[in-house]
């Protein structure tokens, strides 16, 4: 399954999830609550060290993923440029980069099913107070097993489009891929209720 | 109650699948990606309750890592970037647009869903949006709403094509289409 | 209509070089033999790493505009495979792709219905057909385009023997050069030549029942390491 977790091993892939969003919880409000374009610069420079542990190859695939923050970095230049606020707005963007930069970190670096874990963890308080939460597992799984599959068949879709128009495929194909969402959904939901159901104990 | 949990999760891969394949075209030729009308097309189709848990499906998985959003895009990092007032948005502007669409009973499937994607999947979508930039960048709110303001007409066009195809929708699986029932 | 070409494409299929003239060909090959890319680009769907495919000399893969008057391929579900909610939609589509006005196109689309003798499917929901119903819209989708080669993709999947003996029918009258991808003999019976396709090369080429017996005497002779499983 396709996640953004990196396969470059890291030291970081071996602690334990919980800890690392505790982890970045805490160094986010850290950032927020500084406001100096020292402590900025010395924030990313500080993450920017943690991305090199690993090497050069993952400093790189951070960066890769960091590519849609530089619109709104410039964005916020521009704006205080225009108000003559070029140190705040400095500022700004690099809490911003850095934030995401370690945002980012703690996705390359935690697998799919361990972050799981850590959300049902945490929906445990709501399953003592008789909220069932086992449905909430199984459409994890759901969705995550049929994006590739509804992805197929959009594709195929996009072809019969193709295959008689020279034209970019247009709005209308988005209805027969919605079919496939609904009738999909009847299916599993035959299949489910054939083994059993949602039975709560 | 399957069949719930499943449109749910299936409306869920259809946001994603949305984003994910190639822009669709306009009649005019404009490109648009369409992950935005499957965020409408959950409260329009599902209602209110089940098209916000859709759409907070969708956003817990791409906070766990997948590269769901369009152009790939996912993990945390996108939560603390400056469009998480939008991401913070999706689940509510499909719940207002799923309770106009309830409430709008009695009227035809089309002009229902469009008034309903307009008011909660613009309207309501944008306010959280724009007040994400102004705290994450420090703008105000009009110099946010500016920088927003170009989205704004392709987005009524969207809204307009969720409405064709909740409609299309109503007549091809009438059941389907729980904001109704 | 004279096929031509030679390339090695994403090592699914490797360097092939064709010319297919016969009205009547057939294409087998167990799954993963490349058989669906060879249709995908005869009918321009995908370009080649390497070489080119030019039909009835239309380059299929640039030249979209002229690709869809040349070439119509069916593919094997129609739920994957049409677009609009009704029969006259999903007909007149390709027709206004191919330039004429809204009119026209509903008009040839009322005339393709006729020509089956089901003028009534016009304003009928596609959902409200059968799936066997629903096969039919898409031959006739593509048989409105008038195109010189038609591809099929295993069009028959699911469907009772009846219906697949009507639509065989229909499409032997067809004057179009077919390009029968199958991994299914019966389906390609009495046809001219067949190619057999075999992790990417060609396993053997020549008159179809010839041809078509050897494939068969290669499958029954694999055991159960060869299955797809």
């Amino acid at each position: 399954m396709l996640t953004l977790t990196s396969e470059i091993r890291t030291p970081y892939h071996r602690i334990r999830a919980g800890a690392k969003l505790a982890g970045l919880c805490a160094a986010t409000v850290g950032l927020v609550v500084l406001d100096s374009l020292a402590a900025m610069l010395l924030a990313n420079a500080a993450v920017a060290g943690l991305y090199l542990v690993p090497g050069r190859a993952f400093l790189r695939a951070g960066l890769g993923l960091l590519k849609p923050v530089w619109f709104f970095v410039a964005l916020v230049m521009l704006w205080h440029g225009l108000t003559g606020d070029l140190m705040a707005g400095a500022v700004i963007a690099l809490r911003l980069i850095a934030a995401v930069a370690l945002a980012n970190l703690v996705t390359m670096t935690s697998r799919f099913d361990d972050l799981v874990e850590v959300v049902m963890w945490g929906l445990a308080p709501l399953a003592r107070l008789g909220v069932n939460t086992a449905p909430i597992g199984f459409a994890i799984v759901l969705v995550v097993r049929f994006i590739p599959v509804m992805l197929d068949k959009a594709r195929l879709l996009i072809d019969a489009w193709r295959a008689r128009s020279p034209r970019r495929p247009g709005w209308q194909v988005a209805l027969p891929i919605t079919l496939v969402a609904v009738d999909d959904a009847e299916h599993v939901a035959e299949a489910l209720r054939a083994r059993g159901g949602f039975d709560m104990d | 109650m399957e069949r719930q949990v499943t449109l749910i999760a299936l409306f869920a891969a259809l946001i994603a699948v949305l984003g994910l394949v190639p822009k669709f075209a306009l009649a005019s030729g404009i490109p648009i990606t369409a992950q935005g009308m499957g965020i409408m097309l959950c409260g329009t189709v599902l209602g209110a309750r089940r098209g916000a848990l859709a759409v907070l499906l969708f956003l817990g998985l791409v906070a766990l890592g997948l590269p769901l959003l369009a152009g790939g895009r996912g993990g945390l990092g996108v939560f603390a970037g400056p469009t998480v007032g939008f991401l913070i948005g999706f689940p509510i502007a499909a719940f207002v647009t799923g309770l106009i669409m309830e409430r709008m009973r009695g009227a035809p499937v089309f002009p229902a869903a469009i008034i309903a994607a307009v008011i909660g999947g613009i309207v309501v979508l944008y306010i959280p949006g724009i007040l994400g930039m102004v705290a994450m960048l420090d703008l105000t709110v009009t110099q946010a709403t500016l920088s927003m303001a170009p989205f704004i007409p392709g987005d009524l066009i969207k809204a307009g094509l969720a409405a064709a195809l909740t409609s299309a929708l109503y007549k091809a699986r009438p059941s389907s289409v729980l904001s109704r029932a | 209509m004279g096929v031509t070409h030679g390339f090695g494409s994403r090592t699914v299929l490797r360097d092939l070089t064709l010319s297919l003239t016969e009205p009547r060909i057939g294409i087998v090959g167990r799954n993963g033999s490349g058989k669906t890319t060879l249709s995908r680009l005869i009918a321009g769907l995908i370009a080649p790493d390497a070489g080119q495919v030019t039909v009835a000399g239309v380059a299929v893969a640039k030249d979209r505009k002229a690709a869809i008057r040349t070439v119509g391929i069916l593919f094997q579900n129609p739920d994957h495979q049409i677009i609009f909610p009704t029969v006259e939609e999903e007909l007149a589509f390709g027709l206004r792709q191919l330039g004429q006005d809204k009119t026209a196109a509903r008009a040839g689309a009322r005339a393709m219905l006729a020509r089956f003798g089901r003028v009534d499917w016009s304003e009928r929901p596609v959902a409200s057909l059968s799936q066997g119903q629903r096969h039919l819209v898409c031959l006739m989708s593509v048989l409105a385009m008038t195109p010189r080669v038609i591809i099929l993709d295993e069009p028959f999947a699911g469907l009772d023997l009846p219906t697949t003996r009507a639509l065989r029918r229909y499409l032997a009258a067809v004057p179009a050069q077919i390009i029968h991808v199958s991994h299914d003999i019966a389906a390609l019976a009495g046809y001219d030549r067949a190619i057999w396709l075999e992790g990417g090369g060609v396993a053997a080429d020549g008159p179809a029942d010839a041809t078509l017996a050897a494939y068969l005497q290669a499958m029954e002779a694999m055991g159960d390491a060869d299955a797809d499983l």
